[in-house]
């Protein structure tokens, strides 16, 4: 490393050890994470999610090379061995419920057919007509009695078999010797639709293990969908899926945050492939001085819980535990079965990463899910989807599936914390480009960006690869 | 000028922190004798603690002014404990909200009630003292449209009718009643610290309407109200003093 404030000085034999001119132990004293009491943490109940800690893996403390973010070789490689080797999240139940009922989804180069079949199995095709390679069908979900390409009207029955190949006669060689669309592995778990470009990949349950143990007990499935957005990003998709994994950034670009959340006391469990960390919601963290009033931010999950600010006379400190006794006593009566949760699910957020790019914020009343995309060609910019989804109480109607929005970054508000995060992201991806800067350096608040690097290198380059 | 303010005994509600504290720290260093509140009783035990470093006679306790039982009493245990009192400031307030009607109520007993309650407590001693001087900490929230309809600055409102009035109906006990309205006040821990974090837009909204382009402080209100407490501002009764860096916007005939 090089000291950046010795750059006018002469560099004469540069000595071992720490640089000159900068105090070590002036920076640390400067630099220091403030202490804190923890918060009081829920134990497990039975058939819930666990919440045991889970031992921290040893990845050291290398720097995270920087090429992965910027380089066409790596998201080369990142294609061959990891997104076309993996189960990826393509959808929602929900948007295909009736036979021919369809997802069309894209990942990198490839789009891709999540269509429900007449047995009510899903299936998934390429998207793409075997006659001359046109797309059959526009992102988005829908219904389709068959599949009819619009260059030639070659057509496909819903379970991709060929339906109508116009004057097939006049192809000397027939029709193609396959059945119709090439298929993939298709699945549902937790109420989405997963597929995997990789024809001899294991089952999905095993991919996602220990995922529906932790997650299940929500019931993603009495969810109904609220917003439905895909944002294009200026930066590379890992980028992304970092700036979820760590809640370091908060006292960075959050400042509104630490009067609703506890940005130190995170517990991080990393598991297989996947992570997650358990955020208490609804307390002042340590960084901030105790205000003299509730912080609006932690009033409306008070008033969330049914609970009036105004007519709360208890220290801030004991909102977080009022709030959970609060819904698990009225959660009943509005309809929200929250037996399966534990007290901390009920204010915290449950926090997970199911590898590579599904970014999960897990409530008792909702789910915020971001999916991380990459671009089909340059490794400096993403897609960004929202998919909000919201606990609808028994004896209540779903509301309406929203239409789903698509827009550059900047074009419309996605909202004032993930506008935060989507402004810093160019500024990274472009800073990451500097010939100054070499890989991250990331600190134990950031393990869990560490150990999404560790599982992709071990796609890319092999287990224990270099 | 000396203000006379030695020897003086001073109650002020709500003064661990903030103005509260400014003000009672200000006072005993001006050589008063303070009694002080507030909820917590850690915060009360390192207030009393600080003060009494001043060298005066410091009397705190750990009570919510909304009781109204426990209020009289602590206020009848300071008065004991000093021996007297002379000034009395009001501090405590519910602060800003518009969660529901609760608000009002709460505003009511907070702002309003704990302050007509404490001139009544108090007024055997006030007039006993000869110069007796209640100084009621307003808002120029109840002067000017500020931000929303809030309970907080109606009641605001109630408080300079009251402090008016009272200073006519008891100025021939020697008690002199004044009000200080602060404008937009910044300190550490306070409302305007997490605004600034929470709602930056209405902080720097408020920010730029100080003509000064910056936030007052508690210190600047303390001289404010030590002043009126004072014997110096003996010919001051009924007066609605507005310290707030030229916030509000309107004319004082």
């Amino acid at each position: 490393m090089t000291d950046p404030n010795m750059t006018d000085k002469p560099m004469t034999d540069p000595p071992a050890g720490p640089p000159a001119g900068l105090d070590r132990e002036a920076l640390a004293a400067a630099s220091r994470a403030p202490a804190y009491r923890k918060v009081r943490r829920a134990e497990a109940i039975p058939g819930g999610t666990p919440t045991e800690k889970a031992p921290d893996p040893s990845l050291g403390g290398d720097p995270i090379a920087k090429e992965r973010y910027t380089s066409t070789d790596f998201m080369r490689l990142e294609w061959e061995r990891m997104w076309t080797k993996v189960w990826l999240l393509g959808g929602l139940e929900s948007d295909v419920t009736e036979p021919g009922d369809y997802i069309c989804t894209e990942i990198g180069r490839e789009s891709v057919l999540l269509v429900r079949q007449k047995d009510g199995a899903m299936r998934a095709f390429y998207n793409v007509c075997l006659h001359r390679g046109n797309r059959l069908r526009a992102e988005g979900a829908s219904s389709a009695a068959s599949f009819k390409c619009q260059y030639h009207h070659w057509e496909y029955e819903i379970d991709g078999s060929f339906k109508r190949i116009p004057d097939l006669d006049t192809f000397p060689q027939g029709a193609p010797p396959c059945r119709g669309l090439v298929e993939l592995p298709c699945d549902t778990w937790g109420g989405f639709v997963w597929f995997s470009l990789d024809k001899s990949v294991g089952p999905l349950r095993e991919f996602l293990e220990p995922m529906p143990l932790h997650l299940d007990p929500y019931n993603f499935t009495k969810m109904a969908l609220t917003r439905d957005i895909t944002v294009e990003w200026e930066c590379n998709w890992k980028a992304s899926v970092d700036a979820f994994n760590e809640s370091y950034h908060v006292q960075g670009i959050h400042p509104q945050l630490l009067y609703y959340l506890h940005d130190l006391d995170i517990q991080i469990d990393c598991y297989e492939r996947h992570n997650r960390y358990l955020i208490p919601f609804g307390v002042v963290s340590p960084r901030v001085r105790k205000p003299p009033s509730i912080p609006d931010p932690i009033k409306t999950i008070m008033k969330g819980a049914g609970m009036d600010p105004a007519d709360y006379d208890e220290p801030i400190e004991n909102i977080r535990r009022d709030v959970q006794k609060q819904k698990r006593k009225v959660g009943p009566s509005q309809g929200k079965d929250y037996s399966r949760l534990n007290d901390d699910q009920l204010t915290d957020d449950y926090h997970y990463l199911i590898f590579p790019n599904v970014t999960l914020n897990a409530h008792a009343d909702d789910l915020m899910l971001f999916r991380q995309r990459p671009h089909p060609t340059d490794p400096n910019r993403m897609f960004y989807d929202i998919w909000t989804l919201e606990l609808v109480p028994d004896g209540q109607e779903r509301p309406p599936r929203p239409r789903h929005q698509r827009f550059a970054y900047g074009d419309k508000s996605i909202g004032l914390v993930l506008d935060q995060d989507a402004q810093n992201l160019p500024g990274v991806q472009a800073g990451m480009q500097s010939k100054a800067f070499e890989g991250l350096w990331v600190g134990s608040q950031e393990l869990r960006i560490r150990h999404f690097h560790k599982v992709l290198d071990d796609y890319v380059q092999g287990p224990g690869g270099a | 000028m000396d203000l006379g303010l030695r020897g003086k005994r001073a109650i002020v509600t709500g003064s661990t922190k903030g103005i509260g504290r400014a003000i009672v720290e200000l006072l005993a260093a001006e050589g008063c004798d303070i009694g002080l509140c507030a909820r917590s009783e850690d915060e009360v035990a390192d207030a009393v603690r600080d003060l009494k470093a001043r060298g005066v006679t410091v009397s705190g306790g750990a009570v919510n002014v909304r009781d109204a039982e426990a209020y009289k009493a602590w206020l009848d245990r300071t008065v004991e404990e000093l021996g007297g009192c002379d000034i009395f400031v009001p501090n405590v307030s519910a602060g800003g909200g518009m969660d529901s009607e609760k608000n009002w109520w709460k505003c009511f007993e907070v702002d309003v009630l704990h302050t007509v309650r404490g001139c009544e407590q108090l007024m055997p001693q006030l007039e006993k003292s000869g110069h007796g001087s209640i100084v009621i900490i307003g808002s120029t929230n109840a002067l000017e449209t500020f931000y929303a309809p809030m309970a907080y600055n109606a009641m605001k409102a109630a408080l300079l009718t009251y402090s008016k009035q009272l200073s006519q109906f008891i100025g021939r006990k020697n008690i002199r009643v004044n009000t200080v309205s602060p404008g937009p006040i910044y300190f550490e821990g306070g409302a305007w610290e997490m605004i600034k974090s929470t709602n930056q837009k209405m902080h720097d909204a408020t920010l730029k309407a100080m003509p000064n382009g910056r936030f007052g402080t508690p210190e600047e209100i303390a001289r404010a109200v030590a002043f009126l407490a004072s014997p110096a501002a003996s010919i001051i009764t009924g007066a609605n003093l507005v310290a707030d860096n030229g916030f509000t916007k309107r004319v004082q005939y």
